[in-house]
């Protein structure tokens, strides 16, 4: 199980409760195959930055959620055929958390160290750079 | 005699190292179009001096961002 996050543009032209459709269509895969939902954002009607089929804008839809790579090819897959979504992505989070945890922890610690054996080193002295390489 | 020049050129900094920003997401339009200017195009390191580890995820996140039209891939 991994963390995804679903990003997907649905035409503008579309009403409203067509958006709400394709989400529940897409949270029952994920939940029929084992997934879990954590979070589905609607967020409203952006420009986009360049034309997509003619489009200009669109309604923007974020899922986050918890799910096997099976569940999310189905998903990918469903989008595409989906009449109304101009444009999808599909980003792995997981990997991208655990850096930043680690790095979290690692700065913590850092000052934790320093705040114990002298204290004349205070949080504006330390090294920015050299922490992000380590922590890489 | 005329004594050489002196030029003061400020240090660059990077930015996600100074404000410790950890994660640079695709999501965040406002902080990753800082880094591209008019003819969006991805600010080079040596003009914007981000640190090299930081420069390849902003490169990651605004091409992810630029496939989900965040970002233009040109302009003009």
């Amino acid at each position: 199980m991994r963390n995804y996050e679903i990003m997907f543009i649905v035409n503008p032209n579309s009403p409203e409760d067509e958006v709400d459709k394709i989400n529940s269509q897409i949270e029952g895969i994920i939940t029929a195959g084992g997934g879990k939902v954590e979070k589905i954002e609607k967020m409203g009607k952006r420009k986009l930055a360049y034309e997509i089929d003619r489009n200009r804008e669109g309604h923007y839809v974020l899922i986050v959620l918890n799910a096997n790579g099976d569940i999310v090819r189905e998903c990918e897959r469903r989008l595409r055929v989906t009449e109304g979504v101009i444009k999808y992505i599909t980003v792995r989070t997981d990997e991208e958390v655990r850096r930043f945890e680690k790095m979290k922890s690692f700065r913590q610690k850092r000052a934790a160290r320093r705040g114990s054996s002298h204290s004349r080193g205070t949080a504006v002295e330390e090294l920015p750079e050299q922490i992000a390489d380590e922590a890489m | 005699m005329a004594a050489p020049k002196q030029y003061y050129r400020r240090k660059k900094v990077c930015k996600f190292c100074v404000e410790r920003i950890d994660s640079i997401n695709y999501k965040d339009v406002k902080l990753l179009s800082q880094f591209v200017p008019e003819r969006a195009k991805i600010m080079p390191r040596r003009i914007s001096g981000v640190c090299s580890p930081h420069q390849r995820q902003l490169n990651d996140a605004i091409k992810k961002a630029r496939n989900i039209a965040l970002l233009p891939f040109t302009s003009e």
